[in-house]
């Protein structure tokens, strides 16, 4: 593949140039603790919501739900740490089970009825939203959970600079980054190493070929939703510790999110083919979008115009790279 | 000269896979364009109905040079085409696929009736008995290659290309195209024909243009001055010999190693008898439409077997699907149709080989790129495989090679026994002669093969014996003794002849 046709390269150019630019209009950009770390903390979230779309569109599927499941997840974890008691671990194991149980139901109907995963996934989350209404008034005084656990602090506000030993300090990371960085490496290693991430591929490839090869592909189905499942209630764990606390309105923002980083990384929504690397540079490119424009003082729904505006523009340049590749070495 | 194609040049990322050809098409000539797989005939078309766009060289038709932007303006030129991949829109019926880009309308609506007719009438003439309406997706791989080139026929042109049109046919369909081939030259159209069954070519074209390396090295000569060696000589670049199969011995006493009896189906097999044993070369052979292809299917779990029994090694089994046959009972099915069930065409050739041994190969469950690589250069060497890398693309591939792909993934597999429909569709003769030596060699190890093929010469060339199967049931068994002539009489008497009790040996 010729070097202009690499989307990453791409993607990684304009990240460093609006960087620039916002650092040029605002020098507050380049703040740590007003802008960078709370950027960081972001980008962590959201590289996860990322990659949890891009564990169905593996296989040309949607995951209309992953802001439901986040929520469930996170619903879980809350309940478990409130009224159990449970340690930090353990909680959040407990809402992870969840999530991928979730996605497990969904990716279940998908193969067993055939019924495309955009539906299913959307009735999933218009049952989930009205569930999760149910179980937060139920449980809570109907907005968060009261009851953390420790550590649950430290995550938030700590970075390594505040672990020192002796005099040396860490760096300025917050503490969640490496977090979704275990993420990150775990799904890339899947889908690149991994025969069962390389079965879920070749199965979003061709379905009927991937049949005829020996692959048990409804199993494949169900675990990329399970997959899905899981790092949606990550991302969720992710942000209830960014926010400091459980509540009902987790997951409410994934959706647009989730699609923008895996397509402007150029993951096909085709599927067959997976950036994980892309999902990372495009979660960090909307991040940084959000909070240069933030800092320019938009307004949110003006942000959300630009940040849909920046979405239409990343497809329609993917689109005339695609047609310009074609020209180039046409395929039939 | 009606159409001259001169010097054309064509590059893609890491070939050239045209490199100066010329080709002289005159009215009133059936004109075989040769070569061997990879050799650029394909690309020649592709540039000749506007699907590719040249790098070099130029097109004159009827005295006027040509610039064509795309499909469409090949077709207002009045040049036809039959690809040698098929380009039917499945979820479309029959008769919308044929009249697809000149729709009869009527009050600006599409005109069903006339659409239908005209279908019929396209139909009729390969005397093809399909209900206009039924959808492509429901069609076979032949019935989808006979409905491309009634679409063809459809619409009146000067010059008609036809891409490995009978790759996919038996002998009696592809009489009939042959048929309408002599009669549309004697109306005066020019008539290409790419093919790798050099038999058929000697017997209808009059002209012939060979391609080598994506050079023509022979230009429009008269076909009589050759031979098939001779053409053959020319296509490979140097004296070629062709091949012996060596002497296998069947140990006649060895238990089968699959064996069906009675089986029936849900797809419609009645009472199906048959058995491979190790080292065997059971070769089964039928018209289109005789059920071989699906027999294979629901023996793989993909269709429900009604009645009878399935023995692997001596023991009933029930398979439920491809990965239960090739792990638990370490059977391979290497698919006709390699387009849609055969490779990933958007997958690299090593994820293409390597998707049925990634369980081997897995350590921990990780599978490295390197072990892959050194997994798929022994498949594509041994195979002759024309790649430009491990990591391109399967479907850039020429047809040729995608078909050693997909044996390649199920050779990988390593198999005990393996099923394989219609191996040398679309093979060059060199090729398909180290096909054919490594088909006999596999049994030769002792593996089971049952060789699913319209190819009547290389049924009788490898198998050891012939099952002949008509309308979903078996017609007869012969021992095969390699004699064409008699062979091929005792098959097409058992073909024609009625229903007989299936199973019950012949000769
Ligand atoms: N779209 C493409 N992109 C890259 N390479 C291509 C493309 N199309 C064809 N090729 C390459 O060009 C060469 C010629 O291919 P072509 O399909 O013309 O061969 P062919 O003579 O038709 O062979 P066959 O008998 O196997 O059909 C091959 O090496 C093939 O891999
Ligand atoms: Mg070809």
């Amino acid at each position: 593949m010729p070097l202009w046709a690499n989307p990453r390269l791409g993607l990684l150019i304009l990240l460093v140039a609006l960087i620039a630019l916002f650092t040029a209009l605002r020098p507050a950009f380049m703040d740590v603790t007003l802008t960078l770390v709370p950027l960081q903390s972001d980008v962590s979230v959201y590289a996860v919501v990322g990659l949890a779309q891009l564990a169905v569109l593996s296989l040309g599927h949607m995951n209309m739900a992953v802001g439901r499941m986040a929520a469930m997840s996170a619903f879980a974890m809350g309940l478990a740490y409130d009224r159990l008691g449970v340690s930090l671990v353990t909680g959040l194991l407990i809402g992870l089970l969840v999530g991928t149980l979730l996605g497990a139901l969904a990716g279940l109907v998908i193969s067993r009825t055939g019924v495309n995963s955009f539906v299913v996934t959307l009735a999933m989350d218009f049952a989930l939203v009205g569930l999760i209404t149910i179980l937060y008034t139920r449980f809570t005084d109907g907005v968060a959970f009261g009851g953390l656990p420790a550590g649950m602090d430290a995550l938030r506000n700590d970075t390594f600079a505040d672990y020192c030993t002796g005099d040396v300090c860490g760096p300025e990371i917050s503490l969640v980054v490496p977090l979704a960085l275990v993420a990150v490496l775990a799904v890339g290693v899947l889908f690149r190493f991994s025969r069962l991430g390389r079965e879920i591929l070749m199965t979003g490839a061709n379905g009927r070929a991937a049949e005829l090869s020996g692959i048990p592909v409804r199993s494949r189905v169900v675990q990329a939703h399970a997959l899905s499942g899981l790092l949606a209630g990550f991302a969720g764990f992710l942000l209830a510790a960014n926010n400091g606390a459980f509540s009902a309105s987790i997951g409410d923002a994934f959706l647009l999110p989730s699609f923008l980083g895996p397509v402007l990384g150029g993951t096909l929504l085709a599927g067959g083919a997976v950036s994980v690397l892309g999902t990372v540079l495009g979660a960090g490119l909307t991040q940084v979008i959000y909070k240069g424009l933030n800092l320019l003082q938009f307004q949110l729904d003006q942000l959300n115009l630009y940040i849909g505006l920046v979405l239409l523009a990343a497809l329609s340049l993917d689109r005339v790279r695609h047609v310009v590749a074609d020209r180039k070495g046409a395929r039939v | 000269m009606t159409l001259v194609a001169e010097n054309l040049v064509k590059t893609f990322p890491g070939v050239r896979a045209l490199d100066g050809a010329t080709l002289r098409l005159a009215a009133g000539s059936v004109h075989a364009l040769l070569g061997e797989n990879g050799a650029g005939k394909s690309t020649l078309i592709k540039i000749l109905t506007g699907v590719h766009r040249p790098d070099g060289g130029k097109i004159v038709l009827g005295g006027a040079e040509l610039h064509l932007n795309g499909p469409l303006d090949a077709q207002h030129a009045g040049i036809g085409v039959v690809h040698q991949e098929r380009n039917l829109i499945p979820g479309f019926s029959i008769a919308e696929n044929i009249v697809l880009h000149h729709l009869p309308r009527r009050f600006g609506l599409v005109d069903r009736a006339r659409m239908r007719a005209e279908a019929r009438r396209c139909l009729g003439l390969l005397d093809l008995d399909l209900d206009p309406d039924t959808p492509v997706s429901r069609l076979s791989v032949a019935q989808a290659q006979l409905v491309e080139i009634a679409k063809a026929l459809s619409v009146d042109s000067k010059v008609l290309l036809l891409d490995e049109p009978t790759a996919s046919l038996t002998g009696d369909e592809a009489d009939r195209l042959y048929g309408i081939v002599r009669r549309l030259r004697d109306d005066g159209q020019a008539v290409v024909l790419v093919s790798h069954k050099l038999e058929e070519v000697f017997a209808v074209a009059d002209t012939v243009t060979v391609l080598r390396d994506g050079r023509s090295v022979a230009e429009a000569r008269p076909l009589a001055g050759y031979t098939q060696d001779q053409v053959v000589d020319l296509m490979v670049g140097r004296a070629y010999s062709s091949v012996r199969l060596a002497d296998r011995h069947v140990d006649l006493r060895a238990a089968p190693a699959l064996r069906l009896d009675g089986v029936s189906t849900a797809r419609g097999h009645r009472d199906i008898s048959l058995s491979v044993r190790p080292g065997e070369i059971l070769g089964l052979y039928g018209l289109v439409g005789a059920g071989r292809s699906e027999l294979a299917k629901a023996l793989l779990g993909l269709d429900r077997i009604t009645a009878g029994t399935v023995e692997v090694r001596g023991r009933p089994v029930r398979i439920r699907d491809v990965g239960d046959a090739l792990r638990r009972h370490r059977i391979g099915y290497v698919t006709e149709n390699r387009k849609e069930e055969g490779l990933f065409l958007d997958q690299p050739i090593t994820r293409n080989v390597g998707v049925t041994v990634w369980r081997r190969m897995a350590r921990a469950g990780l599978v490295t790129d390197r072990a892959e690589r050194r997994l798929v250069a022994g498949y594509t060497d041994r195979l002759g495989i024309r790649i430009s890398s491990p990591s391109q693309l399967a479907g850039l591939l020429s047809g040729g090679n995608q078909q050693k792909v997909s044996l390649a993934k199920w050779l990988a597999a390593d198999c005990e026994i393996l099923i394989v429909d219609e191996p040398t569709v679309g093979i060059d003769v060199r090729t398909k002669a180290a096909f054919h030596e490594l088909i006999a060699e596999l049994a030769g190890t002792g593996l089971a093969l049952l060789l699913i093929s319209s190819d009547l010469p290389e049924i009788v060339t490898l198998a050891d014996r012939i099952a002949v199967m008509n309308d979903f049931t078996l017609r007869g068994e012969l021992v095969n003794d390699h004699d064409y002539a008699r062979m091929s009489q005792a098959i097409i008497r058992l073909i024609h002849m009625g229903s007989r009790p299936a199973g019950d040996e012949t000769a």
